[in-house]
């Protein structure tokens, strides 16, 4: 889901929408060498002033799925390998590793000359205590334990050499193994348990953490000792800000303002309505970075949904181009799979597979024996409604989703469907989801292709008291076959090969109605130059600077 | 409720003189502060286990957390035993100071709460104090004079009162934040920082306690004390400052009471529009994901301020009015 732009009381919701594994997206590397040429040579010193608009719940990234966390932990973690924005591993803190012939253990040769800002050596202890330490049930770990999968334990081989194994093959593991979910912490700190890390996360990274204060920011300075940068960054050595202060400012409109005042030189999540004024400033540059795709998830096993022709009619029936180009101010790009385009393995087809038709919508629903309508003008089969109960989160809502599904609600109206929107609490949303007590559901991932799994795989269906991803509740052997495959699978060009079948036959038979492509938009002053963005769309700050004045 | 019982208790307890009585009105107190934490913290931990849902799922939402994490949460927080014996845990520790430990944010609730309660309590006695100040010389300025002033000065407070903090500390930002720089938007704690979201509280106090003191003054100032004090020479002010004045302030006083509450539970508005840390923020959070130790925490905190603002200002009343004194 978007890690990208939550408000603060929504934190509580990215537990609920975040999550997915992670994004091998794109645009990793950042977008330095640009950013030199229009700014002439990199300044050396200053202060960034950067503004999020949520608040994490945890300063733990291997406890907490929250991208604000992960845009927090960035700056002071480095990982083990790196992705570029091809989505092809490097290394980083590892030189180097060998898969077993099994596929169930990886071994990592590490880098040599490598602390941690408290001056704990880096070494295979430090990556062993790292790994136990997110699958540990005291980390309470929410995203980055389950992303682990089968895993068994590391051994240390010896000083700078560690081999992780696995009960059985999980291709996935260098992916997230990039992600800041799997950042290295010292394990100095991690021995102190939990209370140490609410307050501050000590890791290799190029800042160095200083004063962390609630509902309010963070401050950061320098690494001086710093040269083990990732090979995504412009420059090594250490990072060019003497100082990085990133503040909440949960109010879209103060957040903006702060900007344009020059109170802060940075922000995430340009409200859309400002976009078109932010792009005539000339004291303003917008980055626009695709981030996730937000969804709706038809309930697949009760209800109007069970029947596939229902499901085609409703997303048939709604003009989502028009709805969300006039929503966002062009911000967002209607989205036609659940992987947003620039993440590898797309599959571009899904582009013509479905589309606005209303005429087709109505053939459908009488095809399907909806064909009688009661006084309101909705239609009826067996004297029941076409009814579509849908809870939304009102109170966490972001990016206007409730005015988008008000409208369409009125569009599907046309067509005969009774839209009941339920405004809920996040506790009663939960329970409606744990017993699958819904017709529709919304939702935002930042979907990679591995993501998909947790999506539509048949194991992803709730059931017993842990609350799963595959909300659509969509079941297919066929489907849970290619998972299992991809799985097993380290061939990148096979495994992504079967993520685009999944896409064709999930848009096929309708059991997901992409809704739009979000973008993390994120502001800066003109004064600023060389934040990157890994591949999950995070901002970098490694090669940021400054100009004087 | 508590407004008016305040407000009656004064000369009832004036009427009785000596250190006994007093000592005994103390403990009375005491005794009625003990019953009104029990219940504060009873009442908010039944709200929190009425909302549909578990606690578990709140915390985990529908992320992948596995089977062990879930169990983990569960035996950490003992949240599979009977729910009276939570409570009663609960309350024994809270007896000892021990206000336990947060679910969400791995710190003593105690450490969460000190680090917000500052900031908002700073916040709330800064609107408060300015509220107060500008409410006492509108109301001195346009009480009983001519017909428009009082009408163009009502329609202002009624705006005054109308008008949402969320709306209004915007356009204090836009104006003198963002167009005029006088003040930083993002300030933290400094002085400047505090004086947009001090204006932004004080904006509607003003309004409630110039109405209520206006009216106080112009009943005082129809008294036949007055018409003696002007026989005697004094000038227009001296009577509504030395006399009229302290008549209006009693209402003032109780009502003051009444807003600290609802100034200190609103604050997360305000919290969020100048980025603030506070307890307002704190609490709507813990109760999103119903964080129970946070929530009760913060209640009982609020209940032991409520109650030492209400003993303060009761104290207050003898000191404005002597006829409270006891004393001839």
């Amino acid at each position: 889901m978007y890690r990208s732009d939550r408000p603060a009381t929504r934190a509580v919701l990215l537990a609920l929408t975040a999550a997915l594994p992670l994004a091998l997206a794109a645009c990793g590397g950042g977008t330095d060498g640009k950013a030199a040429a229009d700014g002439g040579a990199p300044v050396d010193g200053g202060k960034l002033v950067f503004a999020v608009n949520s608040e994490p719940l945890a300063l733990d990234p291997h406890t907490s799925p929250q991208d604000v966390t992960a845009i927090f932990t960035r700056p002071v973690l480095d990982s083990l390998v790196a992705l570029d924005s091809a989505g092809t591993v490097k290394p980083w803190l590892a030189t180097s590793w060998k898969l077993s012939p099994d596929q169930r253990s990886y071994t990592f040769t590490l880098r040599r000359d490598v602390t941690f800002s408290d001056g704990t050596p880096f070494d295979a202890a430090a990556v062993k205590a790292n790994l136990d330490h997110i699958v540990d049930p005291k980390t309470k770990s929410q995203l980055a334990a389950s992303q682990f999968g089968p895993y068994k334990g590391t051994d240390v081989v010896d000083r700078y050499t560690a081999r992780v194994n696995f009960a059985k093959p999980h291709s996935p593991f260098l992916n997230v193994l990039s992600t800041v979910f799997f950042g290295m912490e010292s394990p100095a700190e991690l021995r102190k348990g939990p209370q140490a890390q609410a307050s501050a996360i000590v890791g290799t990274g190029p800042f160095i953490m200083e004063r962390y204060t609630p509902h309010q920011g963070i401050t950061y300075r320098r690494n001086p000792a710093y040269k083990w940068s990732s090979p995504n960054a412009a420059h090594q050595g250490p990072a060019r800000l003497a100082q990085l202060e990133i503040k909440m400012l949960l109010e879209d409109s103060v957040r903006y303002g702060a900007l344009t005042s020059g109170q802060v030189n940075a922000i995430t999540a340009v409200p859309p309505a400002n976009l078109r004024l932010a792009d005539r400033d000339k004291r303003l540059r917008v980055e626009r970075v695709p981030a996730g795709t937000y969804s709706y998830f038809p309930n697949t096993t009760n209800g109007i949904f069970t029947d596939a022709k229902v499901r085609d009619a409703f997303r048939s029936a709604v003009d989502f181009r028009t709805l969300v180009g006039s929503l966002y101010f062009g911000a967002f790009k209607k989205a036609y799979s659940p992987l947003s385009p620039q993440a590898p393995g797309y599959d571009k087809a899904t582009e013509t597979q479905w589309g606005y038709d209303p005429a087709k919508a109505a053939r459908l629903l009488d095809e399907a024996g909806w064909t009688a309508r009661d006084g309101q003008g909705y239609r009826t089969k067996n004297g029941h409604r076409l009814t579509v109960r849908w809870p939304i989160l009102r109170a966490l809502d972001r990016e206007s989703r409730a005015t988008l599904a008000e409208q369409v609600q009125a569009e599907v109206k046309k067509l005969g469907f009774e839209v009941q929107l339920q405004n809920v609490t996040f506790n009663e949303y939960l329970v409606k989801y744990g017993k699958a007590d819904y017709d529709l559901l919304d939702y935002s991932m930042r979907a990679d292709a591995d993501s998909l799994r947790s999506l539509f795989d048949t194991s992803n269906i709730t059931k017993g008291p842990r609350l799963t991803q595959n909300a659509a509740r969509y079941s297919d052997k066929e489907v849970d076959g290619w998972f299992q495959q991809a799985l097993a699978s380290s061939d990148q060009a096979k495994r992504l090969a079967l993520y685009t079948q999944v896409q064709h036959k999930v848009t096929e038979q309708a059991v997901v109605f992409p809704v739009y492509v979000q973008s993390v938009l994120l502001g800066r002053s003109t004064r600023v130059h060389g934040i990157g963005f890994d591949t999950q769309s995070f901002p970098l700050f490694q090669d940021a600077w400054i100009t004087r004045g | 409720m508590a407004e008016s019982a305040t407000h009656v208790r004064p000369p009832r307890r004036a009427a009785r003189r000596g250190a006994r009585p007093l000592l005994r009105a103390a403990a009375l107190r005491l005794a009625a502060s003990v019953l009104v934490f029990w219940g504060a913290v009873t009442a908010s931990f039944g709200a929190l286990q009425a909302v549909p849902g578990s606690t578990v799922d709140a915390l985990l939402g529908n992320n992948d957390a596995s089977l062990e994490v879930r169990a983990q949460i569960i035996r950490e927080y003992g949240l599979d035993r009977p729910l009276l014996e939570q409570y009663l845990t609960y309350l024994g520790h809270a007896l000892t100071g021990d206000l336990g430990r947060s679910y969400q944010l791995n710190q003593p609730v105690t450490q969460a709460i000190g680090a917000s309660l500052g900031s908002s309590l700073r916040l709330t006695a800064s609107g408060m104090a300015l509220g107060l100040a500008a409410a006492t010389v509108l109301a001195l300025l346009t009480a009983h004079r001519r017909r428009w002033v009082r009408a163009v000065s009502s329609g202002v407070e009624l705006l005054g009162v109308s008008l949402p903090v969320f709306w209004v500390g915007i356009l204090l930002l836009t104006l003198f934040s963002f167009r005029l720089g006088w003040f930083p938007a993002v300030g933290g704690d400094g002085a400047a920082g505090l004086v947009l979201p001090a204006v932004a509280l004080a904006i509607p106090v003003t309004a409630v306690l110039t109405q209520v003191m206006r009216e106080g003054l112009e009943r005082a100032l129809e008294q036949p004390f007055v018409l003696t004090a002007r026989a005697r020479g004094m000038t227009d002010a001296g009577v509504r400052l030395r006399h009229a004045l302290r008549h209006a302030l009693l209402p003032v006083v109780t009502l003051v009471g009444w807003l600290f509450g609802v100034l200190l539970g609103g604050m997360v508005v305000t919290e969020r529009v100048f980025g603030r840390p506070g307890v307002g923020r704190l609490v709507v959070e813990a109760v999103v994901a119903k964080d129970l130790p946070v929530v009760l925490g913060v209640v009982v905190c609020s209940a032991a301020l409520y109650i030492a603002v209400n003993i303060a200002l009761d104290l207050c009343y003898p000191v404005i009015d002597p006829r409270l004194r006891g004393a001839s």
